[in-house]
């Protein structure tokens, strides 16, 4: 299969979307194989051509046809490689190696073939890591320990064995939902290395005894939807029936419960009352078990042998977007440099409703990021130096006001008076113990995450940005975004 | 993927099939205990049958602190709905909403621990905050849940105000003979659409939107009530904690009697009947047309502040 690289020694691939034009002019000339591997997670150097002559790879970022037809004629043997944009010594043909650009990141684990191998292509991953067919006691013990990732994960934070044991005793017909839906991290997993999701799923499905998986995707995320359905119609022997369903694109859809929702078919989506949870009465009434794609994929790496502590990444807002890949023992700013972002106002660390901070000198695991009243979701979203965070969180509250599912008071009427409570803040009033018994309110009494998490970027950014909330109060605003002028005058729109 | 396609019905007018129902909520699970529970609350050891819920078990002392269980309903499998969150109390796994946590052999609750009363005493008021609280024109002054709860709870001046911005207000849906809509008074508890949908397996009104623009709508598509599949059997009307939705004909039935000042013109705007002649009262139900789009978005910025 020509698509299959292995361990030939010429080879070109060519990373990302619109890479279709690179590939094929590429093919044209070349006698190498010519891979189309899926997005490497830094779309802004996309696509990304890789031209492999024996231990070493040269990459030239945002490549063109004319660059691949050069690249193709030297391996041919017509002169040297094109100067690229950065060289590596390639070892192991089963991962991108990395390049010393921005986005990349020092080490990869989860997301090592994404980027480098066809991703629908079940030869190439067989090549690369190989299927593994592990039986349910053997997933228990290597992968019981690994810690659910994202929002919309059943089991966030916590170790999916207990999870996957409370389902397997529980009588009826289990499924497995697999949350793709709207995480940058998930969305790469799905489109660039949907085999490793889906083996993932395999063997969870093993181990509850599930009669059906079900992966869901946002619609926006077409790339992840196309992949996984290509990478399930051509997985060898999947253990159980595999369907993959498209949500709509909302935030919200993400939430467990609403992604169940979603599966069954449910026209509107809102949050189940809890407890009991999916794992008692998720699709249709039977046990479920919901894990991100990033959880399963983990799984997967665990039932390898790999390690599992490493954290998926995303770096976005006031910076070029790039999902990468932390140890356990890397602070935040590690990511941070890595994708070239060296100053900023602050960055909300966690998700949508994660956590603004200014100390970044914290590691990604769940203890550290919650001891520092921070969010896991893995997303790092950048206030880029001019920004204000006072307007920030008050687009973040906003946020939350129109994009609830509307069922619970708490969430849906409580976000709206913070809002409120905050938009007063420039008419002069900055009533702190009144936003801050609302904040509990939602914290301690929402029916899910969206509004239990939805007042943390509002109460971090009055602690670590007290005194632009002052300034404002007082009618300034210190970014200059805010306000037109420090005459009281009406103050300026914000740029949405 | 829920291949649940509904059967088109035949030639004949028949009622709805319940597949076909799509009230717009979330399947919700069981939220009752599976055997008899002892539980304490406020130091009284209370025992309870299979099936219950802390609130009834709330329910059957004397509290410390009132908990008002505002949406809750708990009669011919309505609810609960756990929306309002006006029950929250105290157990050794955090503060818990009543209505919606099984009654669990050995749990301890109490009413008047500060989080729990704190939680209770702000959801009543965010329950007000979106209310038209012109109680002295609404049909259903004296005889209203969202009234009652809020005397017995010394609410006075509701934190966050009541909703009063006239602009905000939609129109008193007015259009049907039978009953009228007040979706300013709407509380979303959603007891109406479990009525028409679970109870009277009607078939005509749904939860739609989300965040601010949740509301009770029709699931035919229809802007008013006029234009819905609705037969007017009133089940909705008498499980209405609120004067959201009246009997037309006592509208005003309670309304403190000032010249001039009355339901309709307290909210100003009202869509009338289109007064032509019905020929059947209702559409035909092979007329539905159910709601198969999804939702999308919602998630676009507005401009702040």
């Amino acid at each position: 299969m020509s698509e299959t690289v292995g361990s030939q020694r010429l080879a070109v691939r060519v990373a990302g979307r619109e890479s279709g034009d690179v590939a094929a002019a590429a093919r044209e000339r070349a006698d190498a194989p010519v891979v189309e591997a899926g997005s490497t997670g830094v779309p802004g150097v996309e696509p990304l051509l890789a031209a492999s002559d024996g231990d070493e790879t040269t990459f030239y970022a945002n490549a063109t046809p004319a660059d691949a037809e050069a690249v193709a004629d030297a391996l041919a043997g017509d002169g040297a490689l094109p100067d690229g944009d950065a060289t590596v010594d390639t070892a192991d043909a089963a991962a991108l190696p990395l390049p010393d650009l921005d986005g990349f990141g020092a080490e990869r684990s989860v997301l090592a073939r994404c980027g480098w191998i066809a991703p629908t292509n079940p030869d190439a991953y067989a090549d690369a890591v190989g299927f593994t067919d592990a039986d349910p006691d053997a997933v228990v013990e290597s992968a019981g320990g690994v810690l659910g990732r994202g929002w919309g994960d059943w089991s966030a934070d916590e170790p999916v064995g207990p999870l996957w044991e409370g389902v397997r005793e529980r009588d009826g017909s289990p499924a497995v939902v697999v949350n793709a839906h709207g995480n940058p991290g998930d969305a790469l997993l799905g489109e660039s290395d949907p085999f490793s999701v889906l083996e993932g799923a395999a063997h969870v499905a093993r181990v509850v005894d599930a009669v059906q998986v079900f992966v869901y995707v946002s619609e926006d995320d077409e790339a992840a939807r196309d992949a996984l359905t290509a990478a399930a119609d051509a997985y060898p022997d999947f253990p159980v029936d595999v369907s993959v369903v498209e949500g709509p694109a909302a935030y919200r859809a993400a939430e467990p419960t609403m992604a169940i929702e979603a599966v069954e078919g449910n026209h509107r989506l809102e949050a189940r009352l809890r407890p009991p949870g999916p794992e008692v009465e998720g699709v249709f009434g039977e046990p479920t078990v919901v894990h991100t794609a990033r959880t399963v994929a983990h799984v997967a790496a665990a039932v390898r042998g790999e390690p599992t502590d490493s954290r998926v990444l995303s770096v976005t807002g006031d910076a070029d977007e790039a999902t990468l890949e932390l140890t356990a023992d890397d602070a935040l700013d590690t990511a941070l440099d890595a994708a070239g972002v060296s100053d900023y106002t602050g960055v909300l660390v966690g998700g949508r409703f994660g956590g603004l901070t200014t100390d970044l000198d914290v590691t990604p695991t769940p203890d550290a990021l919650d001891a520092a009243d921070l969010g896991t979701d893995g997303v790092l979203e950048v206030l880029g130096p001019d920004a204000c965070p006072v307007a920030f969180v008050g687009k973040r509250a906003q946020f939350a006001e129109d994009a609830n599912c509307g069922r619970c008071v708490p969430c849906r009427e409580g976000s709206k008076q913070l809002t409120e409570l905050l938009r007063d803040v420039y008419e002069g009033s900055l009533d702190r113990p009144k936003i801050d018994e609302l904040m509990r309110v939602m914290e301690s009494s929402s029916v899910c995450a969206f509004g239990q998490h939805a007042p943390r970027p509002v109460r971090t950014g009055l602690q670590e940005f007290a005194e632009e909330f002052e300034a404002h109060a007082q009618g300034t605003c210190p970014a200059g975004q805010c306000l037109s002028d420090a005459t009281g005058e009406e103050p300026a729109r914000a740029k949405p | 993927m829920s291949s649940h396609e509904p059967e088109p019905h035949s030639e004949f007018d028949v009622p709805p099939l319940t597949e076909t129902i799509a009230p717009g909520t979330a399947s919700d699970p069981d939220v009752t205990s599976a055997e008899t529970a002892t539980v304490t609350v406020d130091g009284q050891e209370v025992e309870v049958e299979a099936g219950s819920t802390l609130l009834d078990a709330v329910e059957e002392v004397e509290t410390d602190e009132y908990v008002p269980a505002l949406c809750h309903y708990d009669r011919q499998d309505i609810g609960p709905r756990s929306e309002c969150r006006t029950c929250m109390v105290e157990t050794d796994e955090g503060v818990v909403p009543a209505c919606s946590t099984p009654a669990e052999d050995g749990l301890d609750v109490s009413t008047d621990a500060a989080p729990a009363s704190e939680a209770r005493d702000v959801n009543l008021d965010l329950v007000l905050s979106d209310h038209n609280l012109r109680c002295t024109t609404c049909g259903k002054n004296g005889r209203c849940d969202l009234q009652d709860v809020s005397i017995e709870n010394d609410v006075e001046e509701p934190r966050y105000g009541v909703l009063d911005d006239r602009d905000e207000y939609e129109p008193i849906d007015d259009t049907s003979d039978f009953i009228q809509i007040d979706r300013n008074k709407c509380i979303l508890c959603n007891r109406c659409v479990e009525a028409c949908n679970d109870v009277q397996v009607e078939g005509v009104l749904r939860m739609e939107g989300h965040g601010g623009d949740t509301r009770i709508g029709f699931q035919n598509g229809s802007d008013t009530m006029e234009g819905s599949t609705c037969v007017s059997c009133g089940h909705c009307v008498t499980v209405c904690p609120t004067g959201s939705l009246v009997e037309k004909g006592i509208e005003d039935a309670t309304t403190i009697p000032l010249p001039g000042f009355n339901q309709k013109n307290s909210v100003g705007k009202v869509v009338e009947s289109a007064d032509v002649e019905k020929g059947p009262m209702t559409p035909m139900k092979r007329d539905q047309v159910t709601e198969t789009t999804r939702e999308t978005g919602g998630d676009e910025e507005r401009d702040w502040p």
